[in-house]
Order: C-alpha cells, then sequence, then structure tokens
C-alpha cells in the first residue's frame, strides 16, 4: 500500500519535470519570436520587399500567444507571474520600435530607415533586456525543476526505505500469524484431545450400556428358563400327588395341594407376562401397512373360548388400514378386548364396541365396554407393572397387560388414555403416532381399494 | 430283536426327567424312554459310542426330546451334530425346553429341529402336550425304513 502510493508520487514527479520542459520550450520561443521579428523587420529596411512584412507580423502575433501559453503555464508560481508581467512591457516596447522603423522605411525611404538604425535606439538594450529576463525565468524555472527533481529522488529513497520497511513489516506480521497459528493449532489439538477423550469415555460408556443391556436380556432368559424350571416342578408334583394319591388323602390335605397348584400357575403367568413386557421393551418395532379390522376379528375370534356361553354383542365399526408392527398390535387387541370381555362377565347384555374417530387432527381408535368400570381418581395406576384396580377374587390378572400395551403404544409414537364411570363401563382410546399419518393417504387410498375390492 | 429304544430324552433335571415320564406314562407311551442327562451323554447313545458301543446305527431312537440349557454340551450342540452327521440326520428332534426367546427359536429352526415346544407350567398342559407330540412322532408320523440310511451312505461311499 505505501509502495503503491510512493509509486504514484513518482508518477507525480515526472510530470512536473515535463511541465519544466514545457515552460523553458516557451520562453524559449518568446526570445525567438522576438529575434526573428527583429530580422524581418531587418530585411524590409534593408530590401523594402514586402515579403518581409508577413513574417514580422506572424512573429509579433506569435510573441503574443507564446507570452499568453508562458502565463497559463505558470499560473501556479506567484514568481514566474510577476516575471511575464515585467516581461511584457518591454517585449512591448521592443516590438513597438521595430514598428517604428517599419513606419519610417514605409515613408521616408531606405537611407533615413538606415540613419535612424544607424543612430541607434533603445532597441539593444531592451533586447538585451529581454534576453536577461528570459534567462532569469528560465532559470527559475530550472532550478523548480532540480528542487523537484530532488524531491522525486527523495519520494525514491523513500519507496525503497518503505518496500524495506514494508517486507520487515510483512515479515514481522508473518512472524505474529505464524505465532499465533501454531498457539491455536496448540489449543485445537487440546480441544481435538478432549473431544476424543470424551468419545472414548462415550464409547466405553455405550459399551458398559450395551453390556448391561446384555446382561438385563439374559437376565430375563435366565427368568424364562431357571425360574419357570422349579416353578414347572411345583406345579407338576403338586398336580401327580393329588391326581395319583388323592383318595388316599383327607380333604384339608387336597384343599392344601389345590393351593399349591393354584399359586404355581400364578406365579407362571406373572413370569410369562413380565417376560413378554420385557420382551416388547427390547424388540424393534417393524412397521407395515395393516389392515386393522381385519387383525381386529381374528383376535375376536381367538378370545372367544373367554366368552364361550354368554351373550356379547360386538359393535366393531370401520378400521382403516396403519402403519404399525402387526404383532405387537395384535397383542394391544388382545390386551383390550379381553380385558373388555372379563370386566363385562357379570352383565347380562355386554357390549363392546371398537372403532375410531377424529380428534385433533388425529385419528382416534377406540375400545367401550358397559362392563364395572372403575373410579376415575385411580386413572393414574391404569397402566403401571402390578398395578390393579380389581380385587383378585373379583377380577383375576396379572396387572402386566395395560403396562405392555402402552409400552406398545409408545413404541409407535402414539399416546393411551382411558376415561371410565364405576359399574357403567370403561373406554380405552389410543393413537398412532406420527407414523400413522404419514401414511394416512396411503392407508385410505388402501381402504379405497379394498372397498372396490369387495364390490 | 434288540432292546428298541422309541425316545431319547434329554434333560439334566431329573425332576424335570420324572415329570416328563410320569405325563408319558399317563398317555401310556412310556414303553422304551432312555434318558442322558448332558449333551455329551445324549451324543454317545446317539452315535453309539463310549457306554453304548454295543448300539447299532440302524436302531435309531423314533424320537428325541432335547431340552436347550445342558451341561458340557448344549442342545443346540446335540441337534447340529445330529443334523451333520449322514447317520442320524433324519431323527425327528423336539425341543422341549422353558424358553422361548426368539433366537433360541430362530437357532433351532435353522439348524433343523422338527419341532419347537416351550413347556408349560401347569402340569395338566404338560402332559397334554406330551401326549399330542407321542402320538404324533410315536404313531402317526412314519419314519424313514431301519437301516436304510446306513445303508444308502454305504452305497454312496
Amino acid at each position: 500500500m505505501l509502495a503503491f502510493r510512493s509509486t504514484l508520487r513518482e508518477e507525480g514527479d515526472r510530470e512536473s519535470v515535463t511541465h519544466t520542459h514545457l515552460v523553458v520550450e516557451s520562453l524559449e520561443r518568446i526570445l525567438m519570436d522576438v529575434t526573428q521579428a527583429e530580422t524581418g523587420q531587418r530585411g524590409y529596411i534593408l530590401t523594402g520587399d514586402e515579403k518581409y512584412l508577413k513574417p514580422f507580423k506572424d512573429d509579433v502575433r506569435k510573441v503574443q500567444q507564446d507570452a499568453e501559453q508562458f502565463g497559463q503555464l505558470t499560473s501556479d508560481n506567484p514568481r514566474q507571474q510577476e516575471a511575464i508581467q515585467q516581461l511584457t512591457p518591454v517585449v512591448a516596447a521592443r516590438v513597438a520600435g521595430l514598428k517604428l522603423r517599419l513606419e519610417i522605411r514605409k515613408r521616408s525611404g531606405l537611407l533615413v530607415a538606415a540613419e535612424a538604425v544607424a543612430s541607434g535606439d533603445n532597441g539593444e538594450e531592451l533586447m538585451e533586456g529581454i534576453r536577461g529576463r528570459i534567462g532569469e525565468m528560465r532559470h527559475t524555472e530550472e532550478r523548480l525543476l532540480a528542487s523537484r527533481l530532488s524531491v522525486a529522488a527523495f519520494s525514491a529513497q523513500k519507496v525503497k526505505v518503505i518496500i524495506v520497511v514494508g517486507n520487515v513489516l510483512a515479515l514481522l506480521i508473518l512472524l505474529a500469524a505464524g505465532f499465533v497459528i501454531h498457539r491455536e493449532t496448540g489449543r485445537r489439538n487440546l480441544a481435538e484431545q478432549g473431544l476424543k477423550s470424551i468419545n472414548e469415555r462415550l464409547e466405553r460408556r455405550t459399551m458398559e450400556l450395551s453390556e448391561t443391556n446384555h446382561e438385563l436380556e439374559s437376565f430375563s432368559y435366565s427368568v424364562a428358563h431357571d425360574l419357570r424350571a422349579p416353578l414347572r416342578q411345583i406345579a407338576g408334583y403338586s398336580n401327580v400327588l393329588s391326581k395319583d394319591h388323592g383318595p388316599s388323602l383327607d380333604a384339608e390335605a387336597r384343599r392344601y395341594l389345590e393351593k399349591i397348584d393354584e399359586g404355581a400357575r400364578k406365579m407362571g403367568r406373572l413370569v410369562d407376562d413380565l417376560l413378554s413386557l420385557s420382551k416388547v421393551g427390547r424388540q424393534e418395532i417393524l412397521l407395515q401397512a395393516t389392515a386393522l379390522d381385519s387383525l381386529l376379528r381374528q383376535v375376536v375370534e381367538e378370545l372367544e373360548p373367554e366368552y364361550l356361553g354368554r351373550e356379547v354383542e360386538w359393535r366393531i365399526g370401520d378400521l382403516f388400514s396403519a402403519d404399525c408392527d402387526p404383532g405387537l398390535m395384535k397383542q394391544v387387541f388382545v390386551h383390550l378386548l379381553s380385558n373388555a370381555v372379563k370386566y363385562t362377565r357379570k352383565r347380562e347384555n355386554a357390549v363392546i364396541e371398537v372403532g375410531q374417530m377424529r380428534q385433533n387432527d388425529q385419528r382416534v381408535f377406540f375400545i367401550r365396554d358397559n362392563g364395572v368400570g372403575f373410579e376415575m381418581q385411580y386413572v393414574s395406576k391404569l397402566f403401571g407393572v402390578f398395578q390393579r384396580l380389581h380385587k383378585a377374587r373379583d377380577f383375576e390378572g396379572t396387572g402386566v397387560g395395560l403396562a405392555i400395551v402402552q409400552r406398545i403404544i409408545r413404541k409407535h409414537g402414539g399416546q393411551i388414555w382411558a376415561e371410565a364411570k364405576l359399574n357403567e363401563g370403561a373406554t380405552f382410546f389410543f393413537t398412532l403416532g406420527s407414523p400413522e399419518s404419514h401414511t394416512k393417504e396411503r392407508s385410505e387410498r388402501a381402504k379405497d381399494q379394498e372397498v372396490i375390492n369387495v364390490a | 430283536m434288540s432292546h428298541e429304544v422309541e425316545i431319547l430324552l434329554v434333560d439334566d433335571s431329573p425332576e424335570d426327567v420324572e415329570l416328563t415320564v410320569l405325563a408319558l406314562r399317563r398317555n401310556k407311551l412310556s414303553n422304551d424312554i432312555q434318558v442322558a442327562e448332558d449333551g455329551a451323554e445324549a451324543l454317545d447313545f446317539l452315535f453309539c459310542r463310549g457306554p453304548h458301543a454295543d448300539r447299532t446305527f440302524s436302531n435309531p431312537p423314533k424320537l428325541v426330546l432335547l431340552d436347550l440349557k445342558l451341561p458340557k454340551v448344549d442342545g443346540l450342540e446335540v441337534l447340529k451334530a445330529i443334523r451333520e452327521d449322514e447317520r442320524t440326520k433324519t431323527i425327528p428332534v423336539v425341543i422341549l425346553t422353558s424358553s422361548k426367546e426368539q433366537r433360541d427359536l430362530i437357532d433351532g429352526y435353522n439348524l433343523g429341529v422338527s419341532a419347537y415346544i416351550q413347556k408349560p407350567v401347569d402340569f395338566d398342559q404338560f402332559s397334554e402336550t406330551i401326549r399330542q407330540i407321542g402320538m404324533f412322532w410315536l404313531l402317526i408320523n412314519q419314519p424313514p425304513p431301519a437301516g436304510a440310511l446306513v445303508a444308502s451312505k454305504a452305497k454312496g461311499a
């Protein structure tokens, strides 16, 4: 930047040198014009030939022009302006003298004119004055040029200094930048190391977690195998004892055996339900477009042994297809419908209704029964593991079913809730979350297709 | 005619063995049962070696009831050995276990198990299950002709 500015200044210096040359040139032209005018005048006086008059006149005009040009060129120099103002009258006087002798020659002929030339006038003096002044002016201009050139030389020197200083500065900046980069790199390396160690810790943690997960898996596997095995033995031996040796036992002994058998069965169901709960937790869901009504009808059919001999009115509305895991969704329907069957057991005209509705722009599925219901103040306990709102004496169960249902619905990104009134019935509502809404259009198209196929 | 074993029961728990035998007896299927308490014993019996060196391959059991969790050689390894050998590969093997783990089911079927049954806790249900298994594999199912496999293997070799 500094070097660039100096280069600009150098150019300016060159311009002023050119300017000085122009000024000096115009000064020399003035002197030449006057001299030529004098020569022209002499020629006419000697010969009386008119042809000398025209160059004379031209030279006189040129003198004026050149003086004006000089004035313009040095308009910024007060000293030269003053000098030209002093020179102009001298030149004018000399020209006037020349013109006077021309008039004498015209009017009185060669002899008189020659005599006038010979008698002399102040012409030579004037000429000397003109030469002297022009010489001075030229000198002034040349001094000016010299000072300008020295300035130029100085500025050239300055350019060199600036370049050297600039280079040194650039080097310093580079060093500083290098230092900063070095420091930043150091910091970044530190940060990277920090990040690496965090990553390593995270990896370790993930590994620990997956190990824990694995341990949990083997734990539930052990529960399945090792806990079920002794349980089966208790149930087995008590069963064999009561069947094979029942007749030789008294009534109380047989009742105790029945209790052992009953307890073992109950524990078996509990273990199995807990296993399916943990299985749902571990299982990955596989979404696929599923026709919910056919799934539902299948479940109703499979549950038949549970309501055999009873009057149950099934009201199954139209259900569209939904993107869900069919196996898990079947479990949802099995638990919710067998609950409905179980809790309407004491109704003479049991009604179980399944349908869907729209609420807040979401598809909501519902399962409604007119069974014993429950008190809404306990609704928060409904989906907890081992939580039951009914006495085991009235309604059997492990209290795991609804926990499984909730886990499955949540895995689908949906929600489940319930409304009930004691002795009037209960309604379970659930949504299937975002995957279902994404494919709503497609599912409904699929539904249309089904209708067409039926038609 | 040599002593013919109908069922090889592979289970390390004497109580489970007893209950299974009781269930078989209850269903009148308890004619000839050989019990192996671990996988190694089962393989010795099936491959006619060690204490069973006097057996021949031409008289395989009609059914192997196999538990999965066994000492020494586990159930799936026993199954693998049975299916990999030309002389034993057609023997019906039913896994009878406490586990219903998906992994075990998949591994079992990949190794060519004939059926996979989880033992019910309830003894009446267990007894009914044993009855159906016995009925099917011992009475309904038609096994390959005795000695045919050994012969065909000899011909092939």
